[in-house]
C-alpha cells in the first residue's frame, strides 16, 4: 500500500517538476508530499525515525572469519580436561563436516576477571581487563557448518540465497548521521571468501551495500589528487545532475537512477571528508601505541580498530571489520596451538584499545560492539592439533550501547558441544541488535518477490536478559 | 498459562502466519514436499501449443503468444513499442556489447523495408563482436579466470592457468561459428576424446575446450594433496552440474542431496569419471605447488623434432664451451671453431617456436594420487577421502538413467557423460541453455536461478514458453544464434523500458509487460567509452591485458582470482571463484569516484573532446552547438533537447579550449543515459 502511494507521489512529483520546468527549486516543497518510500529512494541515507528509542546509534562488528574456538577463548570446560583424549560420550549431530577425533582439552588457562568475574582465556590478556563491559554469549547457535553458508547467515540471516546484509538493513532502516561518508564501511585487508555477498544490499536498493576498504593506506580509490578544481568540478556535477534529472523525467521511477544521482553527490563530498576521516596519522603517538599500530603483530588490526573509531565518531552507521591478514584467518583445522595465540595476539590489544578509546570519548554508551565468527570450533580434535567447524554452540560477545556488561549469558553442555541454556540463534542476535538500534525486527521489512522480507525471516526474538 | 508461554505461542502463531503468507506466493522447500518424479524440470520437455491470445495484432512471433497469454491472464497489457533508436541501441548492446555506430543508426532509421529489423539482427549475429559479447556470459558461468595473481612477475607458470586465454578464444570462435550447443557441451567435457573434423591429430579445439575442467579455484594447491584432488573433482562435478544441467550435484558430496534426486552414490559414480581424468601433470610435494597439465596442440612428430633440435643445439653449445675452455684465447679464424659456431647458429635459426600448449585433460587419474588410473571410486563418507565406503561403478545418476546402465569400460566415462548431457531428450540441458540466453536478453531468466532447476528452485514464470523454446532449440540443430534471432525480433523484446503502469503492477517484471531497464555491465561501460571516442581496438584473442588504460575490448582485460579490486569488480563483474548465475547491479559512491577522478576517465574525456574538436573545427559554423550535437549523436544517437543544449553550453563556456570540451565529454560519459544504455 505504502508503495503504491509512494509511486503515485513520485509520479506527481515528477509531473510537477516537469511542468514547472525549474528543476530543483521546487523539490523541497514536493518532498513534503513524498512518502517514506520515495524519500528512501531519492535520499537513501536521510535520517529515518526508529521504531522506538534506540540504545545504540552505531555498530562496530569485529568479525573473525573462519570461526574462533569458543572452548579456548570464552567458554571454559573443565570436563574437557578430565576427559581429554576420550571420545565424546554422545552421538555427534548428523551435520558433520569431517569426522573429528576425541575430546581435546584447551591447553590454555582461564581466569575470572573484573568485578563481574567473567571467565576469559589467558590468550586475551588485554581484553580481560574489559570483562565488566562485555556480555559474553556462550550459547550461540548457527545452522551451517561451512564457511560460506555460515558467514552468509551471520551477515545476512540466510545461508544460501542472496539477502541484504545486517549493515544494509540498518542503514536502510535508519539512514546515516554523516552524509559525507559511506554509511556502511567494510574493512578487509584480504579478499573475503564469499566476497561482496557479505555486505550486499541484495534486493534492498543498491545504495545500501557496504563500501569495501581493502587498502588502509589508500582506503578509497579515486578520491582525487587534491589538485582538482572543486568549483569547476561542482559545475560539472551540477550539469550532470541536471542532465540526469531531465533524463529521469522522461522515465518511470527507478531507484537505481535515483541512487546513481545520489552516488555522485556522495562521491563529491567524500572527496573532501574521507581523506581526513581515514587519515590515521592525525592520531597522537599515544593513541597509536594504545592500539598497537607501532608493533608488527598488532599493526594491521590496530589500524582497522583505530579507523573504526574514527569512522563511528564521524557518524558512520555500521563498520564491519574483518580480521583478515589472509582469508579465513581463524579457521584452525590444524596447528591451533600456534595459530590461535598468534591470531589472539594480533587482535587482543587493538580490541581492548578500541573499547578503552570509545569509553573515554563517551562513545561506548551508544556504540554497539560485536565480536565473533561464523561459528565456533569442535571440542573434539581434528587431526592432532586442530578443531573443526562448530555451529552447534559457540561464543560471541557484545559490549556498549544498551548491553548489560559483565555477564556471561547462556551455556553449552559440559563438553562445549551443544548450546543448552538460553540459546541465542543468529536470528535472535540480529533481532537483539536491531532492537538496540531502535528497530523492531518484525517491522523492518521490504517487499520483494511477492512478500515482505525481514532480516530475521520468520524467526528471531530479542534477548531481553542481556539488555542493560 | 504463564505469560511467557502465551507470548511464545503468539509468536509461534505469528511465525506460522508469516510462513503461510510467504508460501502462498513462494514455494517454500521446507514446507512443500515435492516428489522428484513430479518436479517439472525432471520431466521431458513437453510439446506446447501456441496459446491463443486476444491481442494477436501485437504478436510478432510465437514468443509473444506465450508472453501475451500470461499478461492477459494477469490483467496486464504490453508496454508500447520502443522507438527504432532505442531498439537498435538495445539489440546492439545485447548482441555485441557495443552501441551501434552512427552509420548503422542512420542506415537503420532510414531503412523503410519490411525486413529492416531482421537484417539488423542477422548483421549483428554475424559480426565477430557477437562472440566477444556472449563469451563473457559463458565465462561468468564457468568461473573463468585468466590468472590467480594479478601481478605477472609474481606468477608461478606451473600452477597458474597462463594458457587459459586459448579457451576464452575458443569460446568466442565457437559462438561466432554458431557451433551447435550440444557439440559445445561435448567439447568442454570430453573434447580430448573427440576426432578433429578435418581428421588431423591432435584436435586442438577439442583439447583447448577441456580447459573448462581445469580452470578452477585451486590456486597453488592445498598442503593436503589428496584433499585437493577431491576438491578439484568436486569442482568439476559441481560445475558440470550447474552449468549444463542447473543441478547442484556438488550438494551430494557429503550426503544425499537434501532436495533433488541425487544420492551420494550418484555423486561418486560421476566423481569416478573425473578421478579417472588427468588434470594435473603432477601432484607436487606436500606443501608444494601443483602442476596443471598442458598438452601440445601440434602433432607429436613436430614436438619430437623440436626436442631433437634443442638437444643438438645444447650439444653444440657444450662443444663450443669446451673448445673455448681448452683454448682460452682462440684464434678467431680457427676453422674448427668457426664450423661449430656456424652449426650452432644454423640450429638456432632452424629451431621452430615453442609448440603451443593448452590446459587440457587426458584419460587416467593424477599419477601418484589415490586414484591414479581409470577406476571406480569409493563413496567418501562425509566427503572425506580419509573415510572411504563402498566402491560405486562409474555411472549416470540413477534417477535419470535407472539402475540398468551399461557399464563404462572404455575410458573415464566422460564421453558417456557428455553424450547423456548433450542428448536431445535430456529434460534439463536445452531448458537450461535457453534460459541462460533468455537471461542474457531480459536480465532475468524464465527460471530465476539459472544454475539451479532443482526442487529448491522457484518455478519458471513461463513454463510453456520455456519448453517451447527448448524444443525449438533442439529441432533447429541447437543453434544459439537462431534462438537469439527469435528473441530479439519478438514484440516482447521490442517493448519500451519506460512503462510506469507495468512497473507499478509488476515491479519485478516477472510477466514482462515492459523491457527491463538495465545498467550496462562493466565491459560494456568501458567498451562504450572507447568506442565513442573512436579508439576501441576490436582485435581478437591472445593473452589478457593487464592495463585498464589499453584500448582492446574489456573481454581481454585480465581477470585475476586474487585481485577483485579492479574496475570490472567495481561495476559488478562476476566473481570468478564460483559459477555465476547472474551479475548483481550495485550503485555506490566508489563507482562515482572512479568516474569522476580516475585517470582512465580523464583520458577518455580528453579523447572524446579531441574527437569533437577534430570533427567540428572552431571554424565550422555555429561550432559550439554543432559539437554538442555531435556528442549527443555519438553517445545517445539523438539530438540534444533545448534544455540539454543550454546546460551543455553553459558548462562549456565556463572554461577555455580543450579543457572545456573535456569537461563536457566527462559529464556526458558519466550520465545515466549512457550508463543505462537507453
Amino acid at each position: 500500500m505504502e508503495n503504491d502511494l509512494g509511486r503515485a507521489a513520485a509520479l506527481s512529483r515528477r509531473q510537477m517538476l516537469s511542468r514547472s520546468g525549474c528543476g530543483f527549486g521546487l523539490l523541497a516543497l514536493s518532498e513534503l508530499l513524498a512518502s517514506e518510500t520515495v524519500r528512501r529512494t531519492t535520499h537513501p541515507f536521510a535520517l529515518q525515525s526508529p521504531h522506538h528509542a534506540p540504545k545504540a546509534k552505531r555498530v562496530i562488528f569485529l568479525y573473525m572469519p573462519g570461526g574462533p574456538s569458543h572452548v579456548d577463548l570464552f567458554d571454559p570446560k573443565p570436563r574437557l580436561k578430565v576427559d581429554n583424549g576420550k571420545p565424546l560420550p554422545f552421538d555427534k549431530p548428523k551435520l558433520e563436516r569431517t569426522k573429528t577425533g576425541n575430546l581435546m582439552a584447551s591447553p590454555w588457562a582461564f581466569a575470572r576477571k573484573g568485578r563481574s568475574g567473567v571467565e576469559v582465556s589467558e590468550l586475551l590478556p588485554y581484553l580481560s581487563s574489559h570483562m565488566d563491559d562485555l556480555c559474553v554469549i556462550r550459547s550461540m547457535l548457527a545452522d551451517n557448518i561451512n564457511h560460506s553458508g555460515a558467514a552468509l547467515q551471520l551477515c545476512t540471516g540466510e545461508q544460501a540465497f542472496s539477502r541484504p546484509s545486517l549493515g544494509s538493513w540498518l542503514t536502510y532502516g535508519l539512514g546515516t548521521e554523516n552524509q559525507n561518508l559511506p554509511a556502511f564501511v567494510v574493512v578487509s585487508p584480504a579478499a573475503v571468501f564469499q566476497g561482496a555477498q557479505l555486505w550486499a544490499s541484495s534486493f534492498l536498493p543498491s545504495a545500501y551495500q557496504g563500501t569495501l576498504v581493502r587498502d588502509l593506506k589508500n582506503p578509497i580509490a579515486n578520491l582525487g589528487d587534491g589538485a582538482t578544481d572543486t568549483v569547476r568540478q561542482r559545475a560539472k556535477l551540477d550539469a550532470l545532475r541536471s542532465l540526469n534529472e531531465l533524463h529521469q523525467r522522461t522515465r518511470a521511477p527507478d531507484s537505481q537512477l535515483d541512487a546513481r544521482i545520489a552516488s555522485f553527490e556522495l562521491a563529491f563530498r567524500m572527496q573532501r571528508e574521507a581523506p581526513e576521516a581515514f587519515d590515521l596519522a592525525r592520531e597522537t603517538a599515544a593513541t597509536h601505541r594504545l592500539y598497537g599500530t607501532d608493533q608488527p603483530a598488532t599493526e594491521l588490526f590496530g589500524r582497522q580498530c583505530l579507523l573504526a573509531r574514527r569512522l563511528v565518531e564521524r557518524g558512520v552507521r555500521f563498520v564491519h571489520l574483518f580480521d583478515a591478514p589472509a582469508n579465513n584467518a581463524w579457521d584452525h583445522h590444524n596447528g591451533i596451538h600456534d595459530a590461535l595465540p598468534k591470531r589472539c595476539r594480533a587482535v587482543d590489544q587493538p580490541i581492548a584499545a578500541l573499547l578503552t578509546d570509545l569509553k573515554s570519548r563517551g562513545l561506548l554508551e551508544d556504540t554497539l560492539v560485536l565480536w565473533g565468527g561464523e561459528f565456533g570450533r569442535t571440542p573434539t580434535a581434528e587431526g592432532k592439533n586442530g578443531r573443526e567447524h562448530h555451529p552447534f554452540g559457540f561464543s560471541m560477545w557484545m559490549a556498549g550501547g544498551g548491553i548489560r556488561g559483565g555477564m556471561a549469558f547462556g551455556a553449552t553442555d559440559e563438553f562445549g558441544w551443544h548450546a543448552t541454556q538460553d540459546i541465542v540463534h543468529i536470528h535472535d542476535l540480529h533481532a537483539t541488535m536491531l532492537h538496540l538500534m531502535g528497530l523492531d525486527h518484525e517491522k523492518l521489512t521490504f517487499p520483494h518477490a511477492g512478500r515482505d522480507f525481514r532480516l530475521t525471516d520468520v524467526s528471531g526474538r530479542v534477548v531481553k536478559q542481556i539488555l542493560a | 498459562m504463564r505469560q511467557g508461554s502465551r507470548n511464545n505461542l503468539a509468536r509461534g502463531l505469528a511465525a506460522l502466519a508469516a510462513l503461510a503468507q510467504a508460501c502462498s506466493t513462494l514455494p517454500h522447500p521446507a514446507t512443500v514436499a515435492v516428489k522428484p518424479e513430479s518436479w517439472w524440470a525432471f520431466q521431458a520437455v513437453q510439446p506446447q501449443a501456441i496459446p491463443a491470445i486476444k491481442n494477436t495484432a501485437w504478436a510478432r512471433n510465437e514468443i509473444d503468444h506465450f508472453i501475451a497469454a500470461e499478461l492477459e491472464s494477469h490483467g496486464m497489457a504490453p508496454a508500447p513499442e520502443a522507438t527504432r533508436r532505442q531498439w537498435l541501441r538495445r539489440v546492439s548492446y545485447d548482441l555485441t556489447g557495443l552501441p551501434p555506430t552512427l552509420e548503422a543508426m542512420d542506415a537503420f532509421l532510414a531503412d523503410a523495408t519490411a525486413d529492416a529489423f531482421e537484417r539488423v539482427a542477422d548483421r549483428l549475429l554475424a559480426s565477430p563482436q557477437y562472440g566477444q559479447r556472449w563469451a563473457r556470459h559463458w565465462l561468468d558461468a564457468v568461473r573463468y579466470a585468466d590468472y590467480h595473481d594479478a601481478d605477472a612477475k609474481a606468477r608461478n607458470p606451473v600452477c597458474e592457468p597462463v594458457e587459459a586465454w586459448r579457451y576464452r578464444d575458443w569460446v568466442v570462435e565457437s559462438l561466432n561459428r554458431d557451433m551447435p550447443y550440444h557439440q559445445f557441451i561435448t567439447h568442454q567435457i570430453a573434447g580430448d576424446l573427440l576426432d578433429a573434423p578435418d581428421g588431423k591429430a591432435p584436435y586442438a579445439g577439442g583439447l583447448v575446450a577441456t580447459t573448462f575442467l581445469i580452470n578452477g579455484v585451486w590456486d597453488r594447491g592445498d598442503a593436503d594433496k589428496e584433499k585437493m584432488v577431491s576438491d578439484m573433482v568436486d569442482d568439476q562435478v559441481d560445475t558440470v552440474g550447474k552449468v549444463f544441467l542447473a543441478l547442484t550435484l556438488g550438494c551430494a558430496r557429503c550426503h544425499d542431496h537434501k532436495y533433488d534426486p541425487i544420492s551420494q552414490a550418484d555423486y561418486y559414480a560421476l566423481a569416478g569419471m573425473f578421478y579417472s581424468t588427468r588434470m594435473l601433470k603432477e601432484l607436487g610435494t606436500k606443501g608444494g605447488e601443483i602442476t596443471l597439465q598442458r598438452r601440445s596442440l601440434v602433432p607429436d612428430a613436430i614436438v619430437e623434432q623440436r626436442i631433437g633440435l634443442v638437444t643438438q643445439l645444447a650439444e653444440a653449445n657444450t662443444q663450443l664451451a669446451a673448445l673455448d675452455k681448452a683454448q682460452p684465447k682462440p684464434a678467431p679464424d680457427d676453422p674448427a671453431r668457426a664450423k661449430l659456431a656456424a652449426r650452432r647458429d644454423q640450429l638456432q635459426k632452424d629451431l621452430p617456436p615453442e609448440p603451443p600448449l593448452a590446459l587440457a585433460v587426458s584419460e587416467g587419474g593424477v599419477p601418484g594420487g589415490l586414484f591414479p588410473g581409470i577406476q571406480d571410486v569409493p563413496i567418501h563418507l562425509r566427503g572425506s577421502y580419509t573415510r572411504l565406503g563402498r566402491v560405486v561403478p562409474r555411472a549416470l545418476p540413477v534417477f535419470f538413467k535407472g539402475t540398468n546402465q551399461a557399464p563404462i569400460r572404455s575410458g573415464s566415462g566422460r564421453r558417456e557423460l557428455a553424450e547423456w548431457i548433450a542428448s536431445p531428450t535430456h529434460p534439463l540441458t536445452a531448458r537450461v541453455a535457453v534460459n541462460r540466453v533468455w537471461q542474457g536478453h531480459f536480465g532475468a531468466g524464465l527460471v530465476a536461478t539459472p544454475n539451479n532447476f532443482g526442487i529448491n528452485s522457484r518455478a519458471p514464470s513461463h513454463p510453456a514458453l520455456l519448453d517451447w523454446l527448448a524444443a525449438r532449440f533442439v529441432e533447429e540443430g541447437w543453434s544459439v544464434k537462431a534462438l537469439h534471432r527469435r528473441i530479439v525480433l519478438s514484440a516482447s523484446y521490442r517493448q519500451s523500458a519506460n512503462a510506469p503502469d507495468a512497473q507499478a503492477k509488476d515491479p519485478d517484471n516477472r510477466w514482462l509487460a515492459r523491457f527491463p531497464a538495465r545498467r550496462l555491465d562493466a565491459e560494456a561501460i568501458r567498451d562504450t567509452m572507447l568506442q565513442v571516442s573512436g579508439r576501441l581496438d576490436t582485435q581478437f584473442g591472445g593473452p589478457a591485458d593487464s592495463e585498464l588504460s589499453g584500448t582492446r575490448r574489456s573481454l581481454y582485460l585480465q581477470t585475476a582470482r586474487w585481485d577483485r579490486g579492479s574496475f570490472s569488480t567495481l561495476f559488478d563483474a562476476a566473481n570468478p571463484d564460483a559459477c555465476a548465475e547472474a551479475r548483481p547491479v550495485s550503485t555506490v559512491a566508489p563507482q562515482a569516484l572512479f568516474l569522476l577522478n580516475s585517470s582512465f576517465m580523464r583520458d577518455q574525456s580528453g579523447h572524446l573532446a579531441a574527437r569533437l574538436m577534430r570533427e567540428v573545427p572552431d571554424t565550422a559554423p555555429d561550432s559550439e552547438s554543432a559539437r554538442v550535437r555531435l556528442a549527443y549523436r555519438l553517445l545517445f544517437h539523438r539530438a540534444p533537447g533545448a534544455d540539454e543544449l543550454a546546460i551543455a553550453t553553459r558548462l562549456v563556456r565556463g572554461a577555455q579550449g580543450p579543457a572545456a570540451w573535456a569537461d563536457l565529454a566527462h559529464v556526458l560519459l558519466c550520465s545515466n543515459e549512457l550508463i543505462y544504455g537507453e
